[in-house]
Protein backbone atom coordinates (compact mmCIF):
# COMPACT_ATOMS: atom_id res chain seq x y z
CA UNK A 1 0.00 0.00 0.00
CA UNK A 2 1.85 3.72 -0.32
CA UNK A 3 2.88 5.72 2.01
CA UNK A 4 1.10 9.31 2.59
CA UNK A 5 4.10 10.72 0.76
CA UNK A 6 4.10 8.37 -1.90
CA UNK A 7 0.60 9.25 -2.78
CA UNK A 8 1.45 12.70 -2.92
CA UNK A 9 4.53 12.30 -4.82
CA UNK A 10 2.09 11.71 -7.54
CA UNK A 11 0.97 14.69 -7.95
CA UNK A 12 2.42 17.72 -9.52
CA UNK A 13 4.32 19.47 -6.37
CA UNK A 14 2.75 22.84 -8.31
CA UNK A 15 -0.62 21.81 -7.89
CA UNK A 16 -0.26 20.18 -4.41
CA UNK A 17 -2.34 22.47 -2.38
CA UNK A 18 -1.87 23.50 1.59
CA UNK A 19 -3.11 21.82 4.58
CA UNK A 20 -5.30 24.70 4.89
CA UNK A 21 -7.03 25.13 1.55
CA UNK A 22 -7.94 21.47 1.72
CA UNK A 23 -9.29 21.69 4.71
CA UNK A 24 -11.45 24.66 3.89
CA UNK A 25 -12.52 23.23 0.67
CA UNK A 26 -13.76 19.98 2.61
CA UNK A 27 -15.51 21.93 5.73
CA UNK A 28 -17.65 23.11 2.64
CA UNK A 29 -18.75 19.71 1.73
CA UNK A 30 -20.50 19.26 5.42
CA UNK A 31 -22.20 22.69 4.88
CA UNK A 32 -23.57 22.88 1.27
CA UNK A 33 -26.16 19.68 0.92
CA UNK A 34 -28.08 21.11 3.90
CA UNK A 35 -27.82 24.60 3.10
CA UNK A 36 -28.60 23.49 -0.62
CA UNK A 37 -31.84 21.37 0.63
CA UNK A 38 -33.09 24.13 2.92
CA UNK A 39 -32.65 26.92 0.04
CA UNK A 40 -34.80 24.56 -2.37
CA UNK A 41 -37.73 24.41 0.09
CA UNK A 42 -37.73 28.11 1.09
CA UNK A 43 -37.69 28.66 -2.66
CA UNK A 44 -40.56 25.85 -3.04
CA UNK A 45 -42.58 27.05 0.06
CA UNK A 46 -42.15 31.29 -1.40
CA UNK A 47 -43.59 29.95 -4.67
CA UNK A 48 -46.12 28.31 -3.53
CA UNK A 49 -47.38 31.24 -1.18
CA UNK A 50 -46.87 33.58 -4.05
CA UNK A 51 -48.74 31.43 -6.67
CA UNK A 52 -51.31 29.46 -4.24
CA UNK A 53 -50.49 26.16 -5.03
CA UNK A 54 -49.19 23.48 -2.77
CA UNK A 55 -46.96 21.11 -4.75
CA UNK A 56 -44.53 23.40 -5.29
CA UNK A 57 -42.62 22.98 -1.73
CA UNK A 58 -41.80 19.51 -3.10
CA UNK A 59 -40.76 20.39 -6.21
CA UNK A 60 -38.24 22.83 -4.30
CA UNK A 61 -37.08 20.40 -2.12
CA UNK A 62 -36.52 17.69 -5.22
CA UNK A 63 -34.14 20.54 -6.87
CA UNK A 64 -32.65 21.52 -3.78
CA UNK A 65 -31.72 18.05 -2.81
CA UNK A 66 -30.54 17.40 -6.73
CA UNK A 67 -28.17 21.15 -6.40
CA UNK A 68 -26.94 19.89 -2.95
CA UNK A 69 -25.59 16.32 -4.39
CA UNK A 70 -24.23 18.48 -7.82
CA UNK A 71 -22.22 20.83 -5.86
CA UNK A 72 -20.96 17.84 -3.57
CA UNK A 73 -20.16 15.90 -6.85
CA UNK A 74 -18.59 19.02 -8.37
CA UNK A 75 -16.39 19.71 -5.67
CA UNK A 76 -15.22 16.35 -4.57
CA UNK A 77 -14.28 15.86 -8.59
CA UNK A 78 -12.58 18.97 -8.48
CA UNK A 79 -10.78 18.29 -5.49
CA UNK A 80 -9.77 14.21 -7.20
CA UNK A 81 -8.22 16.67 -9.93
CA UNK B 1 -35.85 49.20 25.76
CA UNK B 2 -33.61 46.63 24.66
CA UNK B 3 -30.13 45.79 26.39
CA UNK B 4 -27.65 48.36 24.98
CA UNK B 5 -23.85 48.45 24.69
CA UNK B 6 -22.35 51.31 25.80
CA UNK B 7 -20.98 52.30 22.39
CA UNK B 8 -24.93 51.41 21.34
CA UNK B 9 -26.06 53.97 23.48
CA UNK B 10 -24.31 56.67 22.34
CA UNK B 11 -25.59 56.30 19.08
CA UNK B 12 -29.12 55.94 19.88
CA UNK B 13 -28.22 59.30 21.94
CA UNK B 14 -26.91 60.76 19.31
CA UNK B 15 -28.90 59.26 15.88
CA UNK B 16 -31.68 57.56 17.01
CA UNK B 17 -33.91 60.40 15.44
CA UNK B 18 -32.73 60.76 12.45
CA UNK B 19 -32.86 56.96 12.00
CA UNK B 20 -36.25 56.60 13.14
CA UNK B 21 -37.55 59.32 10.81
CA UNK B 22 -35.16 57.51 8.14
CA UNK B 23 -36.75 53.63 8.97
CA UNK B 24 -40.60 55.12 8.62
CA UNK B 25 -39.11 56.72 5.40
CA UNK B 26 -38.52 53.52 4.09
CA UNK B 27 -41.94 52.29 5.94
CA UNK B 28 -40.26 50.41 8.14
CA UNK B 29 -40.99 50.60 12.22
CA UNK B 30 -38.60 49.96 14.35
CA UNK B 31 -39.49 48.10 17.64
CA UNK B 32 -38.33 50.63 19.79
CA UNK B 33 -38.46 54.02 18.10
CA UNK B 34 -35.99 55.26 21.13
CA UNK B 35 -33.43 53.13 20.36
CA UNK B 36 -34.15 51.56 16.89
CA UNK B 37 -29.71 50.98 16.07
CA UNK B 38 -29.35 47.51 17.59
CA UNK B 39 -26.09 46.53 19.01
CA UNK B 40 -24.89 44.50 16.24
CA UNK B 41 -25.19 47.92 13.66
CA UNK B 42 -22.92 49.57 16.50
CA UNK B 43 -20.11 47.23 16.56
CA UNK B 44 -20.10 46.97 12.21
CA UNK B 45 -19.90 50.78 12.90
CA UNK B 46 -16.88 50.54 15.26
CA UNK B 47 -15.23 47.99 13.43
CA UNK B 48 -15.80 50.20 10.24
CA UNK B 49 -14.49 53.19 12.14
CA UNK B 50 -11.29 51.22 13.49
CA UNK B 51 -10.50 50.06 10.47
CA UNK B 52 -10.45 53.67 8.14
CA UNK B 53 -8.45 54.95 10.90
CA UNK B 54 -6.06 52.17 10.51
CA UNK B 55 -5.82 52.52 7.43
CA UNK B 56 -5.66 56.14 7.41
CA UNK B 57 -2.72 56.18 9.86
CA UNK B 58 -0.88 52.98 7.89
CA UNK B 59 -1.31 55.54 4.71
CA UNK B 60 0.21 58.04 6.42
CA UNK B 61 3.48 56.41 8.22
CA UNK B 62 3.90 53.96 4.44
CA UNK B 63 8.09 53.80 3.91
CA UNK B 64 10.16 52.28 1.46
CA UNK B 65 13.36 52.49 3.30
CA UNK B 66 11.89 52.06 6.65
CA UNK B 67 9.06 50.04 7.03
CA UNK B 68 7.26 50.01 10.64
CA UNK B 69 5.78 46.58 11.83
CA UNK B 70 2.11 47.64 11.34
CA UNK B 71 3.38 48.22 7.45
CA UNK B 72 5.11 44.51 7.78
CA UNK B 73 1.82 42.99 9.34
CA UNK B 74 -0.51 44.36 6.75
CA UNK B 75 1.66 43.88 3.25
CA UNK B 76 2.76 40.44 4.84
CA UNK B 77 -1.48 39.69 5.17
CA UNK B 78 -2.04 41.67 1.54
CA UNK B 79 0.09 39.59 0.13
CA UNK B 80 -1.01 36.56 1.60
CA UNK B 81 -4.05 37.29 0.06
CA UNK B 82 -2.65 37.65 -3.34
CA UNK B 83 -0.96 34.86 -3.34
CA UNK B 84 -3.93 32.35 -2.56
CA UNK B 85 -6.04 34.48 -5.36
CA UNK B 86 -3.71 33.97 -7.81
CA UNK B 87 -2.80 30.23 -6.79
CA UNK B 88 -7.11 29.71 -7.40
CA UNK B 89 -7.89 32.14 -9.45
CA UNK B 90 -5.24 32.47 -12.40
CA UNK B 91 -2.63 35.20 -13.51
CA UNK B 92 -5.37 37.90 -14.21
CA UNK B 93 -6.37 38.05 -10.13
CA UNK B 94 -4.64 41.56 -9.15
CA UNK B 95 -8.06 43.49 -9.49
CA UNK B 96 -10.07 40.93 -6.75
CA UNK B 97 -7.35 41.36 -3.96
CA UNK B 98 -8.30 44.67 -2.56
CA UNK B 99 -12.09 43.10 -2.24
CA UNK B 100 -10.90 40.49 -0.98
CA UNK B 101 -8.65 41.59 1.77
CA UNK B 102 -11.14 44.66 2.53
CA UNK B 103 -13.86 41.40 3.47
CA UNK B 104 -11.39 39.82 5.32
CA UNK B 105 -10.07 42.20 7.38
CA UNK B 106 -13.75 43.66 8.24
CA UNK B 107 -14.96 39.72 8.80
CA UNK B 108 -11.44 39.11 11.10
CA UNK B 109 -12.15 42.39 13.21
CA UNK B 110 -15.70 41.52 13.90
CA UNK B 111 -14.97 38.18 15.29
CA UNK B 112 -11.90 39.57 17.31
CA UNK B 113 -13.90 42.35 18.76
CA UNK B 114 -15.79 39.92 20.91
CA UNK B 115 -12.97 39.15 22.95
CA UNK B 116 -12.47 43.01 24.48
CA UNK B 117 -15.21 42.84 27.44
CA UNK B 118 -17.86 45.68 26.69
CA UNK B 119 -17.92 44.56 23.03
CA UNK B 120 -20.15 41.70 21.40
CA UNK B 121 -18.66 39.80 17.96
CA UNK B 122 -21.28 41.31 15.48
CA UNK B 123 -20.83 37.94 13.49
CA UNK B 124 -22.56 35.73 16.12
CA UNK B 125 -25.58 37.03 15.12
CA UNK B 126 -26.95 35.44 11.70
CA UNK B 127 -27.40 39.14 9.91
CA UNK B 128 -23.83 40.40 9.47
CA UNK B 129 -22.67 37.00 8.00
CA UNK B 130 -25.62 37.08 5.74
CA UNK B 131 -24.56 40.74 5.04
CA UNK B 132 -21.01 39.85 3.99
CA UNK B 133 -21.93 36.92 2.33
CA UNK B 134 -24.21 38.57 -0.24
CA UNK B 135 -21.45 41.17 -0.84
CA UNK B 136 -19.38 38.08 -1.92
CA UNK B 137 -22.62 36.72 -3.57
CA UNK B 138 -23.05 39.96 -5.93
CA UNK B 139 -19.39 40.77 -6.43
CA UNK B 140 -18.76 37.13 -7.71
CA UNK B 141 -21.85 37.39 -10.11
CA UNK B 142 -20.81 40.83 -11.13
CA UNK B 143 -17.39 40.02 -11.84
CA UNK B 144 -18.23 36.71 -13.83
CA UNK B 145 -20.65 39.48 -16.09
CA UNK B 146 -17.75 41.97 -16.67
CA UNK B 147 -15.07 38.97 -17.15
CA UNK B 148 -17.65 37.18 -20.21
CA UNK B 149 -20.39 39.27 -20.61
CA UNK B 150 -23.32 37.81 -21.45
CA UNK B 151 -21.77 34.40 -21.98
CA UNK B 152 -21.58 34.39 -18.39
CA UNK B 153 -25.14 32.82 -18.27
CA UNK B 154 -23.64 30.07 -19.75
CA UNK B 155 -22.72 28.81 -16.94
CA UNK B 156 -25.64 28.23 -15.78
CA UNK B 157 -27.06 25.92 -18.14
CA UNK B 158 -25.32 23.06 -17.34
CA UNK B 159 -22.78 20.97 -20.08
CA UNK B 160 -25.66 20.14 -22.36
CA UNK B 161 -28.18 22.50 -24.19
CA UNK B 162 -31.15 19.61 -23.76
CA UNK B 163 -30.39 19.75 -20.06
CA UNK B 164 -30.65 23.13 -19.52
CA UNK B 165 -34.43 23.26 -18.05
CA UNK B 166 -32.89 20.79 -15.56
CA UNK B 167 -29.71 22.65 -14.83
CA UNK B 168 -31.25 25.86 -14.40
CA UNK B 169 -32.91 25.51 -10.95
CA UNK B 170 -30.44 23.59 -9.20
CA UNK B 171 -27.57 25.70 -10.96
CA UNK B 172 -29.64 28.85 -8.96
CA UNK B 173 -30.32 26.97 -6.06
CA UNK B 174 -26.57 26.11 -5.75
CA UNK B 175 -25.53 29.34 -6.22
CA UNK B 176 -27.80 30.57 -3.34
CA UNK B 177 -26.97 27.46 -1.36
CA UNK B 178 -23.43 28.85 -1.17
CA UNK B 179 -24.26 32.62 0.23
CA UNK B 180 -26.27 30.42 3.13
CA UNK B 181 -23.03 28.07 3.77
CA UNK B 182 -20.88 31.07 4.31
CA UNK B 183 -23.69 32.59 6.33
CA UNK B 184 -24.05 29.79 8.33
CA UNK B 185 -20.80 28.64 8.67
CA UNK B 186 -19.61 31.67 10.16
CA UNK B 187 -22.32 32.80 12.39
CA UNK B 188 -22.52 29.31 13.85
CA UNK B 189 -18.66 28.86 14.48
CA UNK B 190 -18.99 32.38 16.27
CA UNK B 191 -22.23 32.16 18.34
CA UNK B 192 -20.68 28.28 19.35
CA UNK B 193 -17.22 30.02 19.97
CA UNK B 194 -19.33 32.79 22.18
CA UNK B 195 -21.22 30.06 23.84
CA UNK B 196 -18.64 28.22 25.07
CA UNK B 197 -16.75 30.73 26.67
CA UNK B 198 -20.23 32.34 28.43
CA UNK B 199 -20.83 28.75 29.63
CA UNK B 200 -17.50 27.90 31.18
CA UNK B 201 -17.36 31.24 32.61
CA UNK B 202 -20.33 30.78 34.48
CA UNK B 203 -18.80 27.40 35.64
CA UNK B 204 -15.45 27.86 36.43
CA UNK B 205 -14.82 32.22 36.33
CA UNK B 206 -11.15 31.86 36.76
CA UNK B 207 -8.52 30.31 34.29
CA UNK B 208 -10.53 27.88 32.26
CA UNK B 209 -12.08 30.55 30.18
CA UNK B 210 -8.59 32.02 28.97
CA UNK B 211 -8.25 28.76 26.87
CA UNK B 212 -11.88 28.95 25.16
CA UNK B 213 -10.61 33.02 24.51
CA UNK B 214 -7.73 31.86 22.78
CA UNK B 215 -9.93 29.35 20.93
CA UNK B 216 -12.18 32.31 19.93
CA UNK B 217 -9.00 33.59 18.76
CA UNK B 218 -8.07 30.98 16.57
CA UNK B 219 -11.72 30.15 15.42
CA UNK B 220 -11.99 33.79 14.13
CA UNK B 221 -8.82 33.65 12.21
CA UNK B 222 -9.71 30.29 10.98
CA UNK B 223 -13.18 31.36 9.79
CA UNK B 224 -12.17 34.38 8.18
CA UNK B 225 -9.26 32.62 6.10
CA UNK B 226 -12.17 30.12 5.01
CA UNK B 227 -14.59 32.64 4.08
CA UNK B 228 -12.08 34.37 1.97
CA UNK B 229 -10.61 31.34 0.66
CA UNK B 230 -14.53 29.74 -0.32
CA UNK B 231 -15.08 33.09 -1.92
CA UNK B 232 -12.05 33.19 -3.98
CA UNK B 233 -13.12 29.62 -5.47
CA UNK B 234 -16.39 30.66 -6.00
CA UNK B 235 -14.69 34.02 -8.01
CA UNK B 236 -12.17 31.77 -9.65
CA UNK B 237 -15.56 29.40 -10.92
CA UNK B 238 -16.97 32.86 -12.38
CA UNK B 239 -13.88 34.31 -14.13
CA UNK B 240 -11.61 31.07 -14.40
CA UNK B 241 -10.32 30.73 -18.09
CA UNK B 242 -11.64 26.69 -18.10
CA UNK B 243 -15.10 27.43 -18.29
Amino acid sequence: MPGLDEFDNRRDPDKRESMWLQLARYSQLAVIFPAATVVGLLIGVGLDRWLHTTWLYLAGLIVGIAAGFVELIRSVVKNAD
Amino acid sequence: MPEQLWVTAILNRLFAAPVTALLRAIHMEPRHPQAPIPNTFAMEVLVFLFLLALFLMLRSRLSVERPGALQHIFEGAQGFIHQQSQEIIGHHSEGYTPFLATLGFFILFCNLIGLIPGFESPTALPIVPLGCALCAFFYYHVQGFKHSGVAYLKHFAGPMPILAPLMIPIEIVSHLARALSLTIRLFANMFAGDMVTWVFFSLVPIGIPIIFLGLHIGVSFLQTYIFILLTTVYLAGAVGEEH
